[in-house]
């Protein structure tokens, strides 16, 4: 999958304008998530990702990370009673992250790399009232 | 009984308020059960990603590795492409530089290079903001319009269908960056510096995504096939494994592989 936010929300807004708003909703919470790393100097990507699971499933994102810099993961919903979780695993399938926590439809996990490479991005529904619960992924890094 | 109840309540509310440490994750996954279709592809970073951590490990003359042309636009669709790629990599380097007045002829540049391929529209604000900016000196806020820009220009060229152009932008700016980080690492060669170049991943990606469009005209571009052949001769040299060392020799290789690219991408016909 790739899903760059920008096609999903241009062909969402062609097919069907809801879901285009709730894709949106989901970023919005993203970066709400993000928010705070950005107060303490983080810069946050302008790049954004996103799409929809149903309860339980999972999607991995992969990222190139650089040894040497500290990275936070935020991950939002726009679905208010669900509760989502990222966490983030290295090439070899090793948790990575030095911290994480997971609020409701917000989740965040912060990975300081050890050796530059890919690292995966693991996001989890794991509970919604809908069936398909739109998630939005956006990281910010210092 | 009514004051514990009250406790209770209180107790819910704070933690309700308050971030928790998530569940415990596996320690392991097996990523190679995961199915690709749930793997999406590769985070392309930004070079600001790799200059910050060039930062954390000495302080590179950034003025010295600016350009001091921007290229030439010559008509030609994918040219334009990975030249817009290259002067986006080359505002975040006047960034680090903190050269106001570079940033701002970058920021010109940009609409000048982004009209030629009809996404001028997406980009009339960033480049607006750019200048702005770079006057009041936010750098942190310049580099964030550098990134919007360059999605922007990304987004619009693939509403318009043109993904695989959309990509080479990104390429461009992966070339140029790479040639800046292998420059600033070979004049004060250390492992650790050289390390930013393991990008097994995003190679892959990257040669992917051209034998996707080997079959049509775009693919048999010259500069297309080039930034193919090149890509396929960096991927030796950037380590088999995350964290082994890549030696100087390597490093210096890189350099002049994406030196040249960015010459021909540049100065085409020069």
């Amino acid at each position: 999958m790739k899903k760059f936010l920008t096609i999903l929300l241009s062909l969402q807004a062609l097919l069907l304008a809801p879901a285009h708003a709730y894709v949106n909703d989901a970023l919005s919470f993203a970066h709400e998530a993000a928010n705070p790393y950005f107060k303490k100097g983080y810069t946050v990507r302008e790049d954004a990702w996103g799409g929809d699971l149903g309860v339980k499933d999972q999607q991995a994102v992969a990222a190139q990370l650089f040894k040497g810099n500290d990275y936070w993961f935020c991950l939002g919903t726009e679905v208010g009673n669900a509760v989502v979780t990222i966490h983030i695993y290295d090439s070899q399938g090793k948790l990575a992250e030095s911290e994480s926590w997971q609020k409701g439809r917000f989740a965040a996990a912060r990975v300081v790399p050890q050796k530059t490479g890919t690292y995966y991005a693991i996001i989890t529904v794991e509970k919604s009232p809908k069936e398909r619960t739109g998630w939005a992924v956006v990281y910010a890094y210092k | 009984m009514t004051k514990t109840i009250s406790l209770v309540a209180a107790a819910i509310l704070f933690a309700a308020a308050h971030r928790v440490p998530a569940q415990s994750p596996s320690a392991t996954i097996d990523l190679s059960k995961f199915p690709a279709k749930e793997v999406s592809d590769v985070v392309v970073p930004v070079p600001s990603e790799i200059f910050i951590v060039l930062d954390k490990l000495g302080t590179p003359n950034w003025r010295a590795e600016l350009r001091k042309s921007l290229g030439k636009n010559t008509g030609n669709r994918p040219q334009v492409a990975l030249l817009l790629g290259t002067v986006i990599a080359e505002g975040f380097i006047a960034v680090e530089a903190e050269d106001s007045e570079r940033v701002k002829d970058i920021g010109r540049e940009l609409l000048v290079l982004a009209e030629a391929i009809n996404v001028r529209k997406a980009v009339i604000a960033r480049c607006k903001s750019v200048t702005e900016k770079a006057n009041a000196k936010q750098w942190q806020a310049v580099r964030t319009e550098f990134d919007g820009a360059l999605q922007d220009v990304r987004g619009a060229m693939e509403e318009l269908g043109d993904d695989d152009l959309a990509q080479l932008v990104s390429m461009g700016g992966w070339i140029r960056g790479t040639e800046v980080l292998t420059s600033v690492v070979q004049k004060n060669y250390t492992p650790a510096g050289a390390e930013l170049l393991h990008q097994p991943q995003l190679l892959n990606y990257f040669t992917n995504r051209l034998d996707r469009i080997k079959n049509t005209r775009l693919g048999k571009d010259d500069l297309v096939v080039r930034t193919g052949k090149m890509l396929g001769a960096i991927r030796p040299l950037i380590g088999k494994e995350d964290g082994s060392k890549i030696p100087v020799e390597n490093v210096q290789r890189i350099n002049q592989m994406t030196k040249e690219m960015v010459l021909s991408i540049t100065s085409p016909g020069a």
